[in-house]
């Protein structure tokens, strides 16, 4: 960094850059409005829970250990007992949706296992529906595993619902999980569109040439013009802060200041890389097209944010190391839901740490570049 | 600093990029105070010459010293003494007239009192009469260029640099403009201007005309003319276009160029131009003239693109 660096002149630049922002409705727009849609998109209209799954239990054993054990099925919060429909046929209310599953027990379920040996029991599942059946199965062992308990060796109760727990988010609510995740797109996405547009947009008008023909330093300009978008980052983070905390009643379990920071870290990092598409393209169409696709795609499909990065292939899983909202994403959740310290969370703090580092470095020569005789 | 230095001295300026060699061996000196004209075709390196005085463009070889100073700590010095105003509108249109300036003099640390009277005078001087919370995009033409004048020369610099700054401007504008720049250098400042107007370069004290990086010509309006035509000059009417073709091939005819609907004839000497009386063809009528910039231009600059 140069000797004569000037905070007055950088400060000229992030109060001009604010002008711009105050008066540019398209930025308004994103800045305000893009939080809003994506919390209404995944806060409420998306959601992978499966629940209230329709259940039909035909206790051939009428036992009280199988009634016992179809209780256990019917309180587990997953599933919705529904009357048998009148006839014949076992499997007619899945035919008839009805159902999405069928529980079956046999008529020697107590007695074999009080004989000691092992009860077969069946449920069927409407396979149709991909993901609804593969969230069913993920419940089943949980379910069992309770069943095993309680009717083997009769424990107290508190033991078996605690077997059913899922660490951290207990109700399994995708809520909890969605909307920490949320503040990584939000921020990144703006951070990356809104900066991507600003040195672009001086190339474009001329007046480049007029921050050029000042004794302005490279440097100033860029801390001129991230510092108002960096502002307005937090201000995004503190709004998908506030509506999962008051919205979605998300938990909030680790340290505000170590989230705090890292945040600041991310969109440093998400900064930079605006930066650095603006530095390049000099152009704000192209800008805004190449932010948008190293922006917004790479949140949404590669962070984890959906798609869970360890199901991805061997390539993705060290591909999306390169990207900061991987980490900043293991971050987002382990502060909020797991209350991860900086210990807990060293390995993604450095790989953003490093991701920011980088982009900022190569921004910053290849402006300084351009602007330097 | 000694009134003796020159305002701008270069020797063998040259500047390349990459293989493209855009100004080629470029020297002059000019004086403090002067107007100095910069003429050429586009691409003939005017702006490249500019942005290496105002320490935007390192030079390739060669040596520029702009107010006494030199390249030597990245072109900032020199960026402190003048004032630039590019060929594009800098000025952003989406801020009023107070906070452009405001921001001008943010840019070069001036401290609020100061910027403050600094841009009351300049007011005064381009004769602003709008709202000062006015948006720039809101304004006519000519008091955006005057604007951005104001804002290229708010911190006093002694040497002003202005590219085009009348392009695309109304006549009365640019009239208007030219007579600032007379005021500037009254005042002592020093101006290079390049134009692509003619009839603008003859306020011009001197002027160089540039060709393909390279200066063809330096002097005054007047010396300009009388070297690029040391005979006589005239003008020639017709109904008849064919007899003027033939003219051309007269002696001690030199050249015969198309002017609007007339012809501008450039003779060797005043022997050619009585042999031509005498064998008028019918139909023609000549008369004397003084040479403009303009022919001067066609024959030093596009007459050797020939």
């Amino acid at each position: 960094m140069s000797l004569d660096f000037s905070p007055g002149r950088a400060l000229a630049i992030a109060r001009k850059e604010i002008r711009h922002i105050l008066r540019d409705p398209f930025t308004l727009t994103l800045a305000l409005g893009l939080p809003l849609v994506l919390v209404v998109f995944f806060g409420f209209a998306i959601d992978f829970d499966v629940r209230g799954i329709t259940l039909v239990i035909h206790d051939s054993d009428k036992s009280r250990i199988s009634r016992q054990f179809a209780e256990i099925f019917a309180s587990s919060g997953y599933f919705l007992a529904v009357e048998p429909a009148p006839g014949s046929g076992v499997l007619r209310e899945l035919d008839t949706a009805r159902a999405s599953g069928v529980l079956l027990i046999k008529p020697d379920f107590a007695r074999r296992l009080i004989g000691g040996r092992t009860a077969q029991t069946q449920f069927v599942l409407d396979g149709a529906d991909n993901t609804r059946a593969s969230a069913i199965l993920g419940y089943l062992p949980g379910i069992l595993r309770a069943a095993r308990h309680r009717l083997t060796q009769d424990g107290p109760a508190e033991r078996i619902t605690l077997s059913t727990r899922f660490l951290y988010n207990h109700e399994l609510n995708t809520r909890w999980f969605v909307i920490p995740g949320l503040a990584v797109i939000v921020m990144g996405l703006l951070a990356i569109m809104l900066t991507a547009l600003t040195v672009a947009r001086e190339w474009e008008n001329g007046s480049m040439e007029l921050l050029l023909s000042t004794p302005v330093r490279p440097w100033e300009i860029i801390l001129g013009k991230l510092a108002p978008y960096l502002i307005l980052g937090l201000i995004g983070a503190v709004f998908i802060y506030l509506t999962a905390r008051l919205g979605f009643g998300v938990p909030f379990r680790g340290s505000h200041l170590l989230y705090f920071l890292l945040c600041l870290l991310f969109l440093t990092a998400s900064l930079a890389q605006g930066l650095l598409i603006s530095v390049a393209t000099r152009q704000q169409q192209l800008a805004m097209q190449l932010s948008i696709i190293t922006g917004l795609l790479p949140s949404l499909l590669l962070s984890g944010f959906v798609f869970p990065i360890e199901s991805m292939p061997v390539f993705f899983q060290y591909f999306t190391s390169i990207l900061s909202q991987k980490w900043f994403m293991m971050i987002s959740r382990g502060v909020f839901l797991q209350g991860s310290g900086a210990l807990d969370l060293a390995r993604p703090i450095l790989g953003l740490s490093v991701i920011a580092g980088v982009l900022l470095t190569v921004a910053a020569k290849r402006f300084k570049k351009d602007l330097e005789p | 600093m000694p009134e003796a230095t020159p305002a701008i001295e270069t020797r063998d300026l040259v500047i390349r990029f990459g293989k493209f060699t855009a100004v080629d061996g470029v020297s002059f000196t000019v004086r403090r105070g002067e107007i100095f004209g910069f003429l050429g075709a586009n691409g003939a390196g005017k702006t490249t010459t500019i942005r290496a005085l105002c320490g935007l463009l390192a030079p390739t070889s060669g040596e520029v010293r702009v107010a006494g100073l030199d390249f030597s700590n990245g072109g900032n010095a020199i960026k402190s003494k003048v004032g630039y105003m590019s060929q594009k509108f800098t000025l952003y249109n989406d801020l009023t007239v107070a906070e452009n300036l405001a921001f001008a003099a943010g840019l070069r640390k001036l401290d609020p009192e100061a910027a403050a009277a600094r841009t009351r005078e300049l007011l005064g001087f381009i004769g602003f009469d709008h709202p000062l919370g006015a948006m720039v995009r809101d304004l006519p033409g000519g008091l955006k260029q005057e604007l951005a004048l104001a804002a290229a020369i708010l911190h006093d610099p002694e040497i002003i640099f202005l590219d085009e700054p009348t392009a695309g401007v109304a006549p009365a504008a640019r009239e208007r403009f030219w007579g600032l720049i007379g005021r500037l250098t009254d005042s002592g400042k020093t101006v290079l201007v390049t134009t692509h107007y003619m009839d603008e370069a003859e306020h011009c004290g001197r002027i160089a005309l540039m060709r393909a990086g390279r200066l063809i010509a330096l002097n005054t309006p007047e010396a300009l003319k009388s070297l690029a035509f040391p005979g006589p000059m005239l003008e020639a009417t017709t109904e008849d276009p064919r007899v003027v073709s033939e003219l051309s091939g007269r002696p001690g005819v030199l050249s015969v160029q198309p002017y609007g609907m007339r012809w501008h004839l450039s003779l060797q000497d005043k022997t050619a131009w009585k042999s031509l009386a005498a064998t008028l063809p019918p139909g023609l009528t000549l008369r004397h003239i003084a040479p403009s910039l303009e022919d001067v231009f066609i024959r030093l600059v596009e007459g050797g693109e020939r």
